[in-house]
């Protein structure tokens, strides 16, 4: 148990790492000068946009960048960003928390939808229920997100007007979070129904069975207890895929997010910033997947006793 | 109730009892309700692409066509944009764009990953260690992440949005491929052709490609879906398609300050990438249970 | 309980089961109709297909819903009939006065519970005890059953246990409750030789002491004539005979079970005789030495994150053996004795830590990639699954021609009349060239591969369980042809397999691996009459004998600690005993 989670510390690090080489080079990768792209329109001199070269490190060989990078990484500073001239750091902690309330909360939201509409579905396989939460599931599958967000907002905030368009409180968070849980929802429903379906087939339930076991102990203990094992297993990469559709969301409903930050940072090509928000991404993901990977080895003794 | 199974005595039972029907693929594709749909919505989508002079009612692009935020009426049946356009007419033309994503996309992805997951899954050893493990990092970084990082090199745009969409999803296409690499290369019909002499090329390309391949048709063709989402995002985004293009995601963006005056501008194009993504993945469905009947409803 | 001979304790009348509906309906079971009296083992014997599981699954309501129908019968135990209960009624009886053991041990025990809970919930369920009482028994089973440390046991999760244990933990589990009838599907089909002898002891013993009715699921005629009292055979949903064990063995009056008891190898049958039996007028004889080894080791190690691990498995360990053209050495051993990874390294499909492997005096292992793959000719290789060693998408005509092209022996015109030839040779017919691996049967597919090793004319055929998978019918059919082979074309073979009786009609020596290492080779009738290792003796004893009036006698307990497994040495000429 131990070493499974150094295992998966460790595998988090060298993700973590390999975005650090990732951001170093990605800025070599722009064709033309990053510097003119980056300030050209702030009507700077030739003389001016040669000091910010050299401030930026980008006179030096590749390498000599990335320990520089390295170096000022481990001291926390991630650079300053070009438009607002703000620590990169500090803008993405300010943003971050709202992220993670909207991507923690759709998280909820898709877990409990989801998981218990699949399970259901795998229960009823082949009747009008399991027919009715796959079409369900694949309609929301297939819906964009933010064209999901944009008939909640329509509907709920415009038609209904139970919540406020936009804003910074609770009742704001309740569209965007609904509208990223349930997107994911779908996706959750489709697996945990064909995990749920490969568990039914196993001798095990067959043994609870011959057992003379009631349905609900063979449903919970048996089956519901081994399949949470491989839909568990998915949760970090569901949380990978709502942290991706956070950066939509936020923009449909204006939430002050990294996801904002970063469109933001794309368009008007701050390249610190954009560097500083996949690092940051990685990271988080990264963490979080540590995290869900633990709940995961509790789940199976297989894991827990080795 | 539960489906309780099978010892392989039961499973063995079962097969004999149920005497081998071999159906065509395309009966089988037809047979159930997702092929079916599937199929219907993506012809109907290449017919309008195909046709769009012929069938859209305006043009797509001129300005002032008909009054502007005109609500859906029989002359304009989707109603028109803030400019006077006619929205069924871009939407129509929408349907050209729309396929070029999943072509451009999917052909970018599908063609490296796949050569990823073959190379790396062949060659074992070092080489699979560290192709693989990188793919994998790549992969946690999520597409929306590298599709924006490749954005910020390129520059936005549409051709741009299609590029970086393909390139996002290529770690994807790497691990399917490498995996469905792996089963096939452990199976004894696989080193039955080793003991046989076969070398490298037979191998790969008699004995591991065709096996591999209805996995790959099959998530090619989900994988159109997750590419016309992805580029419709980035279009709502502005990172993706530029006015005037009559670009479905697009679109939705220019409609999101009008939706309580002209709610049709919004609920219309989504519908359009909403079929079109369904249909894909009801096509993709399809063809996994027709490939495969044993893994049907899973 | 006091058995009553007379009042059947089941009685199961007419059952007949059917898969599908409408024109896709399959009869699986007809009108099957036999009695179980108190006491007695009820053996139900049939090949794949015979529909002996599925008859037995619906006594209990566990077959797949909506995929089966029981259209007709009746099934009476203790005055009521089982297939007309409802859910709830049949759940009352369902593993407390019914219980079941199933083939698969591995999986047939939920992996998230721990032995404790799986073990003592029933009793709850049915008998109502407390926890505590319900522990109390279950570690009471444990140690019945043969487990040492119980109380540990209870708190440990199957993955924990061998497959052996989990198969004693299904059988504790299936008893604990004292049923009047236990249902064994295939209960030691998946273990090794000498685990089932220990398996097959203890139902026996728990037979007795709990005076419980058997009715055993089995294609083994080896278990059925130690087990069973009496015998119904099935074949293809019906019942072909029934009777008891003696009658069926001694004078079975249905042409199906006289060709199936033909067809079971027995142990002994070939005792007397000095070579494999002759199936041609002119066989060949085992020749010069064609292949010889020694010194060959191979551990298989843990990957981890980015470098091999230290440690790991030794699959094989100083394995070294010399085979002559025309000759079968039989590699046999259980489960991780490691006959098959000594298979493949003869072939170089792994590579050896170190040994040698010299083919007609080149030594395999310093050929380049392409030296290895033309040295291939001479060497081809039977896998175990006929139905996974062909490559579903090429034609049995493309599949049997590959080596041939590979080797480029022939083409065009003649590799299809090769082909042909190739295709009666073995026994199937020309036209089914075009059909694929899917559209033949398990022995048919097993045909095609010999075809295809035939192809290019090898010295050496590696052999790796090939008929293990196979119907005791089908597989002496298959044997007969490998045996025909050898003796006309002078062939080598090197057979892997489990099953000494098999080995007993095909071998000419015979090599038993144990944990990697060999530790007894030499002439079969040296090795199989006169066993000079322990575990040989252990192994030969474990072998059920398909002959109701001879028992198999106690099982030699193997003290696996004082085992020699040091290096060979000769005790009588060619015949070589680990010291």
């Amino acid at each position: 148990m131990g070493k499974f989670i150094l295992q998966r510390l460790f595998a988090a690090l060298v993700t973590i790492w390999i975005a650090t080489i990732a951001v170093t080079i990605l800025i070599h990768l722009v064709p033309g000068d990053p510097v003119r792209i980056m300030y050209g329109s702030f009507q700077t001199t030739p003389e001016e946009l040669e000091a910010i070269r050299v401030r930026l490190g980008l006179d030096q060989p590749i390498w000599t960048q990335y320990l520089m990078y390295l170096e000022r990484l481990v001291q926390g500073d991630l650079g300053r960003s070009i438009v607002g001239d703000q620590p990169v750091l500090d803008v993405l902690l300010t943003r971050f928390p709202a992220t993670l309330a909207l991507t923690v909360s759709s998280l909820a939201i898709a877990i409990v939808v989801g998981m218990s509409l699949g399970f259901l579905a795998a229960y009823k396989r082949g009747t009008w229920v399991d027919v009715g939460a796959m079409v369900l599931a694949i309609v929301g599958v297939s819906m964009p997100h933010f064209w999901l967000g944009l008939l909640l907002l329509f509907l709920f905030a415009l038609q209904l007007q139970w919540l406020p368009v936009a804003g910074g409180d609770w009742r704001s968070l309740l569209l965007p979070a609904l509208t990223l849980g349930l997107a994911n929802a779908a996706v959750l429903a489709r697996l945990t129904r064909s995990a749920m379906i490969d568990i039914f087939d196993q001798d095990f339930i067959r043994t609870a069975r011959a057992k003379g076991l009631p349905r609900s102990i063979v449903l919970y203990r048996h089956a519901l207890r081994s399949g949470l094992v491989p839909v568990v297993s998915m949760l970090g990469l569901q949380f990978a895929y709502l942290m991706g559709g956070a950066i939509v969301i936020e923009n449909v409903f204006a939430w002050n997010g990294v996801g904002r930050l970063a469109i933001e940072a794309v368009l008007s090509r701050d390249y610190p910033l954009i560097q500083g928000f996949i690092l940051f991404f990685a990271t988080v993901v990264a963490l979080a997947s540590v995290v869900i990977d633990i709940a995961y080895a509790f789940l199976d003794p297989r894991i827990r006793y080795s | 109730m539960i489906h309780s199974s099978s010892t392989a005595e039961l499973a063995d039972d079962l097969a004999t009892a149920s005497a081998p029907r071999k159906r065509s693929f395309w009966r089988a594709l037809l047979a159930g309700p997702s092929g079916l749909i599937g199929l219907v919505i993506v012809a109907v989508l290449i017919f309008a692409a195909l046709t769009a002079p012929v069938i859209a009612p305006y043009d797509p692009l001129r300005m002032a066509a008909g009054p502007r935020l005109d609500a859906p009426s029989t002359n304009y049946l989707m109603g028109t944009d803030d400019f006077g356009r006619d929205v069924l007419s871009r939407i129509i033309y929408g349907a050209r764009l729309t396929l070029q994503i999943g072509v451009i996309a999917v052909g970018i992805s599908l063609s490296c990953g796949l050569l990823l997951g073959l190379v790396a899954g062949y060659s074992s050893g070092w080489t699979e260690r560290v192709l693989m493990r990188l793919v994998d990092v790549l992969f946690s970084f999520t597409e929306i992440v590298i599709a924006l990082a490749c954005l910020a090199i390129f520059g936005v745009g549409l051709t741009n949005a299609m590029i970086a969409i393909g390139i996002a999803s290529i770690p994807f296409y790497a691990r399917v491929t490498h995996s469905v690499v792996l089963v096939e290369k452990g199976k004894p019909y696989f080193e039955a052709a080793v003991a046989a002499g076969a070398g490298h090329l037979r191998l790969i390309f008699l004995h591991l490609l065709p096996n591999v391949v209805p996995t790959l048709i099959v998530i090619g063709t989900l994988g159109v879906s997750t590419a016309i989402l992805a580029a419709a995002g980035l279009s709502f985004l502005g990172l993706g398609a530029q006015p005037p293009q009559p670009e479905w995601g697009f679109m939705l963006s220019s409609s999101r300050d009008l939706i309580s005056r002209a709610p049709w501008m919004m609920i219309f194009p989504g519908l359009a990438i909403a079929t079109t993504v369904l249909g894909f993945n009801l096509l993709g469905d399809g063809i996994r249970e027709a490939l495969d009947p044993r893994q049907t409803d899973r | 309980m006091t058995p009553d001979t007379d009042a059947p304790l089941l009685s199961v009348r007419d059952l007949t089961i059917s898969f599908g509906k409408g024109r896709h309906r399959n009869v699986a079971v007809k009108d099957l109709s036999y009695d179980l009296r108190a006491g007695e083992t009820l053996a139900i014997v049939g090949e794949s297909g015979s529909g002996k599981s599925v008859s037995s699954m619906a006594l209990l309501g566990l077959l797949p819903r909506g995929a089966a129908t029981i259209e007709a019968g009746r099934a009476r135990f203790d005055g009521r009939d089982l297939l007309h209960l409802s859910d709830e009624q049949l759940r009352g009886i369902r593993g407390d006065r019914v219980t079941m053991i199933f083939q698969e041990p591995m999986t047939s025990l939920t992996p998230v519970l721990r032995i404790g809970q799986q073990l003592t919930e029933a009793l709850i369920e049915h008998k109502g005890m407390s926890r505590s009482q319900a522990a109390a028994r279950g570690r009471e089973m444990l140690t019945l059953v043969g487990l040492d440390d119980a109380p540990r046991r209870m708190k440990q999760f199957p993955h924990e246990l061998s497959g052996g244990m989990r198969q004693r933990v299904m059988i504790a589990m299936a008893m604990a409750s004292d049923p009047a009838i236990l249902l064994a599907d295939e209960p030691t089909t998946a273990l090794d030789v000498t685990v089932q002898a220990q398996i097959l002891d203890l139902m026996r013993d728990l037979k007795a002491r709990f005076g419980t009715s058997i009715i055993l699921i089995t294609h083994d005629m080896g278990v059925v004539a130690e087990m069973a009292d009496r015998v119904v055979v099935m074949r293809k949903g019906r019942k072909i005979e029934e009777g008891t064990v003696r009658e069926i063995f001694e004078t079975p009056q249905q042409d199906y079970t006289k060709a199936l008891l033909a067809a079971v190898p027995r142990l002994g049958a070939h005792a007397a005789a000095a070579e494999p039996r002759q199936v041609v007028d002119s066989p060949s004889r085992p020749g010069a030495r064609l292949l010889h080894t020694h010194g060959m080791s191979k551990t298989f190690r843990e990957r981890g994150l980015f470098a091999a691990k230290a440690g790991g498995t030794a699959a094989m360990q100083d394995v070294g053996f010399d085979l002559a053209a025309g000759e079968t050495l039989a590699l046999v051993g259980e489960s991780g004795s490691g006959k098959s990874t000594t298979g493949r390294a003869v072939l170089r499909l792994l590579e050896l830590d170190q040994g040698v492997i010299e083919i007609g005096g080149t030594d395999m292992r310093r050929l380049s990639g392409g030296a290895v793959r033309k040295a291939r000719r001479e060497m081809q290789m039977i896998f175990q699954d006929p139905f996974a060693s062909l490559n579903p998408r090429l034609s049995a005509g493309r599949l049997v021609a590959e080596p041939m092209v590979i080797h480029g022996l022939a083409k065009g015109r003649e590799l299809q009349d090769r082909t042909e030839q190739l295709f009666t040779r073995v026994g199937l017919e020309a036209d089914h060239m075009r059909r694929f691996p899917h559209e033949f049967s398990g022995g048919q597919r097993q045909r095609l591969s010999i075809a295809r090793a035939l192809s290019v004319n090898p010295k050496l055929i590696v052999a790796d369980e090939p008929t293990s998978a196979l119907d005791v019918s089908v597989q002496a059919q298959v044997l007969e042809l490998m045996l025909e082979l050898q003796q006309s074309l002078g062939l080598a073979y090197l057979f892997i397999s489990h099953d000494m009786a098999v080995v007993e009609e095909v071998a000419h020596r015979v090599a038993v691996m144990r944990r990697g290492r060999i530790v007894e080779i030499g002439p079969r009738h040296a090795v199989l009459n006169d066993p000079r290792h322990p575990y040989t003796r252990a192994l030969l004893a474990a072998v059920p004998v398909p002959d109701p009036t001879r028992t198999r006698g106690t099982l030699p307990t193997l003290d696996t600690s004082t085992l020699p497994t040091g290096p060979l040495t000769e005790i009588a000429p060619q015949h070589m005993v680990a010291s």
